[in-house]
């Protein structure tokens, strides 16, 4: 061969290994008739193999966690059936645990149906910090629950104590009238059926409580935005009346289900009615009015809008709304937003904010409707024909 | 009782503008009810009321409001303050402020027979 041809391959040939190795992604071709297999280095360096012995698949049967192997064996059927191409995740029992993706197709450059060219890549590392994301979010999601929770608790004992002194009153005024020179019969079963419906209440407050902070976690259930939106209304509405909001709500009747969490949507209603309260606080020269708006938009999304007259944003802050952390109010504790957004788009929807026409702000998030596939909560393989994914992953 | 004493409730919850009256008028008292501040405001009872049982926390005016509007307008009528929110700052500032109490929701009758009676002078 040519010296200066040569030196070309070389340097190409360290180029190659660079990448798999910054990449993390080793190269195989198997001929899976024969069982004949050939790797680049970085498969024998994921899989942890001595690099002067032949890889056989027997051998990375070896490395592959027990629980995987069926994969392998699954992989073997398909082969032999002659499929044009497969993906699996597979964890490795090495000194730690490995996540790897593994990919193949069927050689289109040989009329040979029986070899295949793959990759496998490791993908720990983002496997690790997508749980730790996960677990970050669910831990943020808690504390801004628990932070909102704090500005509920008043207006919960609100509504609970306004029920009970009904329940207290009436049922004194009842002792009274019967109590009476002659009893007045008709005046204390009136009060005692006010003493009823007063209980009623305070259960139906109770009620909704428990829908709303139950101890349900990650749940994945059909969801009614406006049913879910109406339920933190009749919770926050006494808050909003001591802010002296006015609330006006516009639900589309024909609102698709979402699929999601339904606490956790019910979550960012909360936090964006709380923010949107707390925009008009300082407002005093014009109406604090709240509109909460549900629609059914062109993309096959229901989207929520609340629409405030409060102080708005600067364009300086507009970048900033969403970061963790960042807040322009004395009292909160700025994750509001940001768990906000990421709980939507967790629900493969999105969250957003401008500034009104007139005073004030409109902060909304679309979610995709239930009929459109939507995988929320899947942290799924895409990329290959469908008939070729075959996904094996631990809950 | 022609010349029985005007007790007024303002409260925007209606099981409030509902069982009050009732033990109110037990007690001896004529009594007129408002869903809001601005509505009893605008009424004919601002000057005929000996008492009135004021909600807090009310859309639009609220109980405070009220209280700093009457004093504005020279009324001096006596005001018994009723919340479902615990909170003895708000409770001091509306007793310094002239009120004859603040009950806390849920209050018994024997509380609101008392607030009342020394707020009419009656023993």
């Amino acid at each position: 061969m040519v010296p200066g041809v040569t030196a070309a391959l070389k340097r190409h040939e360290t180029l190659l290994a660079e990448i798999e190795r910054v990449s993390s992604t080793g190269g195989f071709c198997w001929h899976a008739a024969t069982g004949k297999m050939t790797c680049t280095d970085e498969v024998y360096r994921i899989f942890e193999l001595d690099a002067t012995k032949p890889v056989t698949l027997q051998l990375m049967g070896t490395r592959i966690h027990p629980e995987d192997l069926p994969l392998l064996d699954d992989m073997v059927e398909r082969a032999s059936a002659h499929a044009s191409g497969f993906e699996y995740q597979l964890r490795l029992r090495t000194e730690t645990v490995k996540y790897l993706l593994l990919n193949a197709r069927r050689s289109e450059a040989t009329d040979d149906q029986a070899l295949y060219i793959g990759a496998i890549q490791d993908v720990t590392r983002r496997r690790l910090s997508e749980d730790a994301l996960g677990t970050l979010r669910c831990e943020l999601a808690r504390l801004a629950r628990v932070s909102s929770l704090g500005t509920l608790a008043a207006s919960i004992a609100h509504e609970v104590n306004q029920p009970l002194t009904g329940i207290t009153i009436n049922a004194s005024t009842c002792l009274e009238m019967l109590g009476s020179d002659p009893p007045d019969l008709d005046g204390a079963r009136e009060t005692a059926r006010r003493t009823i419906r007063d209980s009623e209440r305070a259960c139906e407050v109770i009620a909704r409580l428990r829908a709303l902070f139950g101890k349900r976690g990650g749940k994945t259930e059909s969801v009614d935005l406006n049913g879910a939106a109406r339920e933190v209304i009749a919770l926050s509405l006494s808050d909003l009346h001591r802010r002296r909001v006015t609330l006006r709500t516009e639900f589309a009747e024909d609102l698709p289900l979402v699929t999601g969490d339904r606490v956790q949507l019910q979550q960012v209603i909360l936090n964006l009615l709380l923010n949107a309260a707390e925009a008009m606080s300082a407002v005093e020269d014009r109406p604090r009015q709240l509109l909460i708006r549900t629609e059914f938009d062109a993309a096959n999304q229901a989207r929520l809008t609340v629409q405030d007259t409060g102080v708005g944003f600067g364009p300086e802050e507009a970048p900033r709304l969403f970061e963790a952390f960042y807040t322009t109010k004395s009292g909160g504790m700025g994750i509001g937003l940001s768990v906000s957004r990421s709980i939507i788009e967790s629900h493969s929807g999105h969250l957003w904010a401008e500034l009104n026409a007139g005073a004030g702000a409109t902060f909304a998030f679309s979610v995709p409707a239930r009929e459109s596939d939507c995988g929320a909560h899947d942290r799924s393989v895409v990329g290959a024909p469908v008939d070729t994914v075959r996904l094996m992953r631990r809950a | 009782m022609a010349d029985a004493m005007l007790v007024t409730i303002v409260d925007d919850d209606e099981s409030m503008r509902q069982s009050l009256p009732d033990l109110v008028s037990k007690f001896g008292f004529r009594v007129r009810t408002f869903t809001s501040a601005e509505e009893f405001l605008a009424s004919d009872c601002v000057a005929r009321t000996n008492c009135l049982i004021l909600d807090v926390a009310m859309p639009g005016m609220s109980g405070p409001d009220l209280q700093r509007e009457l004093s504005r307008l020279g009324q001096t009528i006596p005001i018994v303050f009723i919340t479902g929110q615990r909170d003895q700052d708000l409770r001091r500032q509306l007793l310094a402020e002239g009120a004859v109490t603040c009950l806390f929701k849920p209050f018994s009758a024997a509380a609101l027979r008392e607030a009342l009676n020394i707020a009419l002078g009656v023993s």
